[in-house]
């Protein structure tokens, strides 16, 4: 009786484990397809026009990756996605409701309608591009290297196999890392304090990430050296919306085009990162009117 | 080393928006462990009957609970009943769902083990006193369950409390997402905020948890 | 539900559940060794050591793990005390188990009454062989539930090692899921591996568990 009990959980506990995730990812596939009945509802987006019926757009925002995201003292979005998207709020007429996101939920949220638009610093792959659409780009990012003065790391081939490269997972650092450098160890950490706070106490020989970022780091503190600032294919950043909804992404597609006439994305640069970067990356950052 | 970052916590309205994070992370645990030892008491009850079904689709119920991490279940029901049912759960229901269905189980097995630890000769006294099988339970099992319980399922209110910041994965602002976010607004003025404030963040869980605790010792030695 | 995808990425899980398992059980072993050290302090009441573990367990207990692997692996350095991240996962979960071994422990040897102690006494027992013979037995055959309940607890809180760089299985698939976007197949490999790891102890748990109340009221 026991035995069979025993058997009888593990049986269950499997099949409903598969149930649960295999029922997600089918439910996932038919709403692809379109299920005639019911319109928006059942797909798992709102298109524009119910957007603007119900007065308030969801926007998924990083709440902690300053300057692009952040929160500041007084509990207000702040940060260069954040400016993008107070301004589609403004031009779609409605309240924009900001939606702390973390990198491994932002594909999550889209697919289940859960926010309308991701502006959380999300870079365009092949991989992504699968499972939600991009809009047209509205940043460039490049990768960047960084090592102490006493052992400046200028091209890849000089990281030993001992050596570990801090990322910060999620980045296209990572990503471009893992693709191209299999053999490089690397030391991945969930946030840009941890990562940077390893590097100062000497757990790995380099941080890789954006090279703002790393050229940031530089500046502010003394004896560190950006050995290798440009580093991979240039990759873009892009908002992105539940697959499917081409209402909203021919919408913000126009918007971006739009924008482009009045370099609004340069006046975003200059509100929100030219205290971190300063002028000189302006132009190397900012793509403007969705041209690469 | 330049200031630990401890002046960043008087910027704006950054302290009063930790301690609404603290309330978030105590909300949650509270409903939920509330839920919990309800749902807890009657599972337990139930599961120390003679029904063999119960038994065995309590045990399967037990092994998903300890073995599923909580992400994955906070997944499945903020966002996977979105997909199969259509359901639009506010992230604070979802969140309150999966730690009540973790506390349920959890609560109605140490209520079992109680029970059966309680020797078979009281149920027996209580009946040949004249007892009925709901009076025993009232007044002679369940007292000393409960008491049994105290300090378990402070432990498991502590323990949810400090697994509430999982809920930043569905969008749920807590006490430690909003350490995250001052620390990382505040990186280039401040770069050792990170140690003040993971300080202040250790001495609010422990500010919240710590009373709990006594508060249960102090109740086990007044009921033992 | 794409399995190409799910094979290419199963010995990233693999590593991750070696780590996990690795740095775990080391874990748990540091904290039954700590927890039962306290427990028989508390329970012999002794003095000095008694306060110090008090105040170990309090502190232990109502502070996140997470928070307490950062303090060890993030500010000891800042004092020239270097600590390797894998050491680190083995000291946080050493510490944080081992006040909850201690507790648990404790609360089965207050489960047998004092009168069993008494009685086996004046059944012309010393002090030593009552606790060895009548009060032990019964106190670590009540703890067993509570004793594999915590094991687990303590290889699920491996999740946050993230924080110190570990990749654990958690972070192996939130790690996978923000660079290649296969939620589904990330998580439903995540509950497996988390099956292959704790079914076997929660079996084992239950099966001690029966064996020892099979011992304790006879057949």
């Amino acid at each position: 009786m026991k035995k069979t009990s025993k058997l009888l959980a593990l049986l269950l506990i499997g099949a409903l484990t598969l149930g649960a995730l295999a029922g997600c990812g089918g439910n996932g596939d038919k709403s692809a397809a379109g299920n005639g009945e019911k319109s928006a509802a059942g797909d798992g987006f709102r298109t524009l026009d119910e957007i603007k019926e119900s007065g308030v757009v969801n926007i998924g925002v990083f709440s902690d990756k300053s300057p692009f995201g952040y929160v500041d003292e007084n509990g207000d979005y702040q940060g260069y996605d954040v400016y993008f998207a107070n301004r589609i709020g403004e031009d779609l007429g409605v309240e924009v409701n900001f939606v702390s996101t973390e990198a491994a939920s932002r594909i999550e949220y889209l697919q289940t309608g859960k926010v309308d638009i991701i502006l959380a610093n999300f870079t365009v792959t092949e991989e992504r591009a699968e499972e939600v659409d991009f809009a047209l780009p509205y940043m460039n990012v490049a990768l960047g290297v960084v090592s102490p003065d006493d052992a400046v790391i200028t091209s890849l081939d000089e990281i030993g196999p001992e050596d570990e490269v801090i990322v910060i997972s999620g980045t296209t650092a990572e990503t471009y890392l893992e693709k191209n450098n299999p053999e490089i160890k690397l030391q991945k950490y969930d946030a840009y304090a941890e990562a940077k706070t390893a590097l100062e106490n000497g757990n790995g020989a380099a941080w890789a990430n954006d090279n703002t970022e790393v050229i940031a780091f530089a500046i502010e503190n003394p004896g560190y050296t950006v050995g290798i600032p440009s580093l991979g294919s240039a990759d873009t950043i892009a908002p992105a919306v539940t697959k499917g909804n081409t209402t909203l992404l021919d919408w913000l597609n126009d918007e971006i085009v739009a924008l482009g006439e009045e370099e609004f994305f340069h006046a975003d640069y200059e509100a929100t990162l030219l205290d971190t970067y300063g002028a000189d990356y302006e132009d190397t950052l900012v793509v403007e009117g969705g041209a690469a | 080393m330049r200031s630990l970052g401890l002046d960043v916590l008087w910027k704006g309205k950054n302290f009063l928006r930790l301690l609404g994070g603290l309330w978030v992370a105590v909300r949650i645990s509270l409903i939920s462990v509330a839920v919990s030892i309800a749902l807890g008491l009657v599972l337990g009850v139930l599961v120390t009957g003679q029904s063999r079904v119960l038994k065995a689709l309590f045990r399967v119920y037990l092994e998903i609970v300890r073995i599923m991490p909580q992400m994955v279940l906070l997944f499945v029901v903020y966002f996977g009943t979105t997909r199969v049912f259509g359901w639009d759960l506010s992230a604070e229901l979802s969140a309150v769902i999966v730690f009540s269905f973790w506390g349920a189980a959890e609560m109605g097995d140490l209520v079992r083990g109680a029970l059966i630890s309680i020797p078979r000769i009281q149920y027996e006294s209580a009946e040949a006193l004249g007892l009925s099988a709901g009076q025993a339970y009232r007044y002679v099992i369940l007292p000393q369950t409960v008491r049994r319980l105290i300090p378990l399922s402070i432990n498991l209110i502590t323990r949810m409390i400090k697994t509430t910041s999982l809920v930043m994965m569905i969008g749920m602002v807590e006490v430690l997402k909003v350490a995250q976010q001052i620390i990382e607004a505040n990186r280039r003025t401040s770069p050792n905020a990170a140690f003040g404030l993971f300080a202040v963040v250790l001495l609010l869980y422990f500010a919240i948890c710590w009373p709990i605790s006594r508060l249960a010792s102090y109740l086990e030695k007044r009921w033992a | 539900m794409d399995f190409e995808v799910m094979r290419a990425y199963l010995p990233l899980y693999r590593d991750a559940l070696l780590l996990t398992l690795r740095v775990g059980w080391q874990g748990v072993l540091l904290a039954f060794f700590i927890g039962v050290v306290c427990a028989v302090i508390l329970h012999l009441r002794l003095p000095v050591l008694r306060q110090a573990a008090a105040v170990y367990i309090e502190f232990f207990r109502n502070t996140p793990l997470l928070v307490q692997l950062f303090f060890l692996y993030f500010a000891l350095p800042k004092v020239g005390l270097r600590v390797g991240a894998e050491l680190c996962g083995v000291l946080g979960l050493g510490l944080l188990g081992g006040a909850y071994m201690a507790e648990t422990i404790r609360s089965g040897l207050e489960s047998v009454t004092p009168i069993q102690s008494e009685s086996a006494q004046s059944l012309g027992m010393t002090r030593m062989q009552a606790f060895r013979y009548v009060i032990l037995p019964q106190a670590v055959s009540r703890s067993v539930p509570g004793l594999v309940a915590n094991v687990i607890f303590l290889l699920k809180e491996t999740s946050v090692f993230s924080t110190i760089s570990l990749m654990d299985l958690m972070f192996t698939a939130k790690d996978l899921i923000g660079m290649y976007a296969k939620t589904m197949e990330c998580l439903t490999l995540l509950v497996v591996f988390y099956l292959i790891m704790l079914l076997p102890v929660s079996i084992l748990g239950s099966f001690v568990e029966r064996r020892l109340r099979h011992a304790e009221f006879g057949p």
